[in-house]
């Protein structure tokens, strides 16, 4: 419908142009990471470096243990994401499958609660974990994060779309309603479980308010974490500071790259909705 | 093995979806459940399977109460209207589900899940997705999925109601083949007279959750147990017209019309409804006619010729020989051999014939 | 299974739900009340976990605070700064994506990088960009002859700064939902509108505008949320700083000052309390509101 009012060639430049425009901070990241010290503060601008200084990565490592940090965010990320992944999935099969008394009361109250900002909950959480002695420890970067209203949400929605005879079909054949969940259930739901599940990883890869409260450790820090640490003990060698950015950026990239096709609708159902 | 069922009533809220339900399917026979929508049906199917458990009564499966059985202890296959296919799993998988589900070793599952894919005839589609196939395969899917785990009891719901026409057709003569060859007793659920008198062994017709007769299919057609049984089977549908006795011997006045009619049964009523099959009239000449009326309407499908006849303002549809004369607009005289006039009891429906025991009445009668 | 509850129904739900409601209660319900409460201890004993005073002193001393009003009015620039120029550009960008071009997915793709990436490590790599000597930035400025801008040290940019960031961060998500909704379209209203003679500006405004507007109303509502909530750039932009001269001192940024600086367990809930009142009155306009006065197809 803009075809008549812009010429084709007109988006094709606006669209390039608005490309470069996203695509410029990665691209002077990754150029200055591989750039030597003397070329960083070049002007005019290098873009292209004369010597490839892939040392600044490993010179990045020595200098603060994003090894550390990386196994950290791996490990917090994945045990969160396992553990909401089994909390939302029999939740969403409760609200969904089975009728009880209170289910929409208790389904209502927890739909309420996805309108407070988890900001707000910073502080109480804060206590509750200390009186737990839960600061500063794996659990407290982990626990708190194993169940999402807004996962068992979107879950209860999808399974209520699957047909209620495939449920008796398994109970003729045999199927206890546990296994129906795990085998049956579980398994049509993939595609919505693997779109929440994603956007889980990429919220909890990227998490920071969160771990720079309850840790203290340089132990237990997270790669964003550790990169907002690094920028006090990296001084102004933006080199390093950038490849330790590229560290922190490129593994959500790459699972972008792999798995867009359910991040991207996972976005535009959120949108729909509304 | 029998199945027996023993006052079997379900109660949804305030509504009886099955009232006090007996009767007895005898090993290895298909039962049709017929019945118009909301008749209960279904209901009763779920009873059977065991997915939903009754208000009150029993159901037996030969000697056992299993009432309180879960479906999933009550070793009967089903087969589901959608189909209920696992639509993630390949036709293999999904025909080794429910021997799995019983812990069958993987080999052997897969050996029993390719024999009954034959049986039915699906051998080479094993390795699909259900999304793959056609509605037709796909019910054949199910029926081997039903029937693998060598069940005591075959339910199917509404199999065929997906399907188009003709598939309709070739399916309800597999279904047949299938349950005679495995010899399992089966019950199918339709609201389609066709179907159900076609298929099966035996004919249980409901309404409103109660069963109103249950006896072979052509028992029940041709001497159907109330006008409501009549009414239900046959297409075109059976004609009602209602008659007065008069004065004169064996002479009954026509409802709404001048005509008197001839019958030779006595029934010792004033009014009563008879019930006249289209296939069983013809065209006569005056001395041999019922009743004389105008042809007011005339259509030829494949070999029938099915007219309308307006008698006064009754009308009655009639198939008839193509080969006769007649024409729109045309008087004519129609006939019936008396033998063939069913007489139904104008208040409650009931046959004034049926005194007389037949299987399903004893059946009933049975529990009663 | 399709029958009524039963005590029974009801202990089987409740296993299922078990795993799931313990986190959410203790983490989620729990605080809610729990974090209303603290905002009244005007007295309070971290350590030891004693309140020996309730009160709405909390309330009132935070609102005498200049800091406070200040970071209200920052939050508010930045809501205004950053919400109308994403919709506006992400707007026009999802049109230009959905006018049939070839390459939709391979720019989707690209504006949507950002939202998937760490908000502290753009923030560092936009630091860099912003460098008042190297940064690429200045770099360009300088080719319309503008002189090089403290972003990151002067006041009276460093609100700039995190608009430009936030923008750049946040328009592939809009894209995403602006498409999703264009799609939603239905072809035939432009065909109708076409058949009536109406040009094409015409057509984006009596049919793009309006179906539209439900997509537009939630992405400004989920927008100025967000924008409200605003705290990693800021750290990551400015070292762990608000600004300079607290120029981009946010609610969120004082409720950490006030919670993980100064220890002020009080001061900090009363402040995120007043939080979640922002929060909570556009989410119950958007449910109120967005059910009227927005046209659904």
């Amino acid at each position: 419908m803009v075809k008549s009012a812009l010429s084709r060639t007109t988006i094709y430049i606006l669209l390039s142009l608005g490309a470069v425009l996203m695509l410029l901070p990665f691209v002077w990241m990754i150029s200055t990471s591989l750039k030597a010290p003397n070329e960083v503060m070049a002007m005019p601008p290098v873009w292209v470096p004369s010597e490839w200084k892939f040392e600044n990565f490993t010179e990045a490592l020595k200098v603060a243990p994003f090894d550390r940090y990386f196994i950290n965010s791996v490990i917090v990320t994945i045990v969160s994401t396992i553990g909401e992944l089994i909390t939302t999935i029999l939740a969403a099969y409760a609200f969904s499958r089975i009728q009880f008394f209170g289910r929409d009361i208790a389904f209502a109250v927890l739909l309420g609660t996805m309108m407070v900002p988890s900001e707000v909950l910073l502080i109480p959480n804060f206590v509750t974990l200390s009186n737990l002695g839960w600061i500063d420890t794996y659990s407290a970067l982990i626990v708190p994060w194993t169940a999402s209203v807004f996962a068992i949400f979107l879950l209860r929605q999808y399974f209520l779309g699957i047909p209620k005879e495939l449920s008796f079909a398994a109970k003729v054949d045999g199927c206890s309603e546990f296994k129906f969940l795990w085998y049956v259930m579980a398994p049509l739901a993939k595609p919505a479980l693997i779109t929440v599940e994603l956007l889980k990883v990429i919220n909890s890869w990227n998490a920071f308010l969160w771990p720079i409260i309850v840790t203290n450790s340089q132990e237990l820090r997270t790669l964003p974490v550790g990169l907002s640490a690094f920028t006090t003990e990296a001084g102004i060698k933006y080199e390093l500071l950038m490849a330790a950015s590229s560290m922190v950026i490129f593994p959500m990239l790459i699972l972008f790259f792999i798995m867009q096709k359910y991040i991207v609708a996972g976005v535009a159902r959120t949108g729909l909705k509304g | 093995m029998d199945v027996y069922l023993d006052n079997l009533t379900m109660e949804f809220q305030d509504i009886k979806a099955v009232d006090r339900l007996s009767t007895t399917i005898k090993d290895g026979q298909l039962v049709s459940l017929l019945g118009p929508s909301g008749c209960g049906k279904s209901t009763t199917l779920m009873l059977l399977a065991g997915l939903y458990k009754p208000t009150s009564g029993d159901i037996y499966f030969g000697e056992q109460n299993v009432t309180k059985l879960d479906a999933e202890k009550r070793e009967i296959g089903m087969v589901f209207q959608n189909y209920a296919l696992y639509p993630h799993l390949s036709v293999l998988k999904n025909i080794m589900f429910p021997l799995r589900m019983q812990k069958v070793p993987k080999k052997e599952a897969k050996e029993r899940a390719i024999e009954m894919a034959e049986l039915v005839q699906i051998g080479h589609l094993i390795d699909r997705k259900p999304g793959q196939l056609s509605g037709g395969q796909q019910q054949r899917v199910a029926i081997a999925r039903a029937l693998v785990k060598k069940p005591k009891l075959l339910l199917l719901d509404e199999p065929l109601s997906n399907l188009d026409a003709r598939l309709r057709l070739e399916m309800r003569e597999e279904i047949r083949r299938i349950q005679q060859e495995v010899g399992i007793t089966a019950i199918f659920v339709t609201h389609d007279q066709e179907e159900a008198l076609s298929i099966s062994d035996r004919v249980m017709l409901m309404k409103n959750g109660i069963l109103q007769q249950d006896s072979p299919p052509q028992d029940m057609y041709r001497n159907p147990i109330n006008s409501f049984t009549a009414s239900f089977l046959g297409n075109p549908p059976i004609n009602f017209i209602k008659v007065t006795k008069t004065d004169q011997q064996g002479k009954y006045k026509i409802m709404n019309s001048s005509q008197l009619i001839h019958l030779a049964k006595d029934i010792d009523m004033g009014q009563i409804q008879l019930g006249l099959r289209p296939e069983n009239i013809y065209i006569t000449n005056k001395e041999d006619a019922l009743m004389t009326g105008e042809v007011v309407h005339l259509e030829t499908i494949g070999r029938d010729t099915l007219i309308r006849v307006k008698i006064d303002d009754v009308t009655i549809r009639a198939l008839i020989d193509p080969a006769t004369d007649i024409h729109v607009g045309e008087r004519c005289h129609i006939g019936i051999k008396q033998e063939h006039i069913r007489y139904f009891n104008i208040e409650n429906g009931a046959n004034l014939e049926r005194g007389n025991s037949h299987d399903g009445q004893a059946n009933m009668e049975k529990h009663a | 299974m399709m029958d009524k509850p039963t005590w029974k129904s009801t202990l089987r739900a409740f296993l299922y739900l078990l795993p799931a409601l313990l986190i959410l209660i203790v983490f989620n319900i729990y605080p809610i009340i729990k974090s209303f409460l603290m905002s009244l201890y005007t007295d309070y004993d971290f350590y030891n976990d004693v309140v020996y005073e309730y009160g709405l002193s909390n309330f009132s001393d935070i609102f005498q605070d200049p800091n406070f009003i200040k970071a209200i009015v920052n939050t508010t620039v930045f809501v205004i700064g950053v919400v109308p120029v994403s919709i506006v550009l992400s707007l026009a960008i999802a049109i230009m994506l959905n006018s049939k071009i070839k390459a939709l997915s391979f720019f989707r793709t690209i504006y949507f990088l950002p939202f998937v990436t760490s908000v502290v490590a753009v923030a560092i790599v936009w630091g860099w960009i912003f460098h008042s000597d190297y940064g690429l930035l200045n770099y360009f400025l300088g080719f319309f002859g503008i002189d090089p801008i403290e972003w990151l040290t002067d006041p009276t940019y460093s609100m700039p700064a995190l608009i430009i960031l936030s923008v750049w961060k946040g328009l592939g998500f809009n894209i995403i939902i602006f498409l999703a909704g264009l799609q939603n379209i239905n072809k035939q209203y432009y065909l109708a509108a076409q058949v009536d003679g109406a040009s094409a500006w015409h057509r984006f405004l009596s049919v793009t505008i309006p179906l539209l507007s439900p997509t537009m109303f939630f992405i400004s509502i989920i927008s100025i949320i967000n924008a409200f909530k605003v705290f990693d750039e800021i750290f990551a932009l400015f070292n762990g700083r608000p600004g300079p001269a607290n120029s981009t001192l946010t609610v969120v940024y004082y409720v950490y000052q006030k919670f993980y600086e100064e220890w002020e367990f009080g001061l900090a809930s009363a402040a995120a309390f007043v939080l979640f009142i922002i929060v909570f009155l556009f989410t119950l306009i958007q449910l109120s509101l967005g059910k009227k006065f927005v046209h659904y197809q």
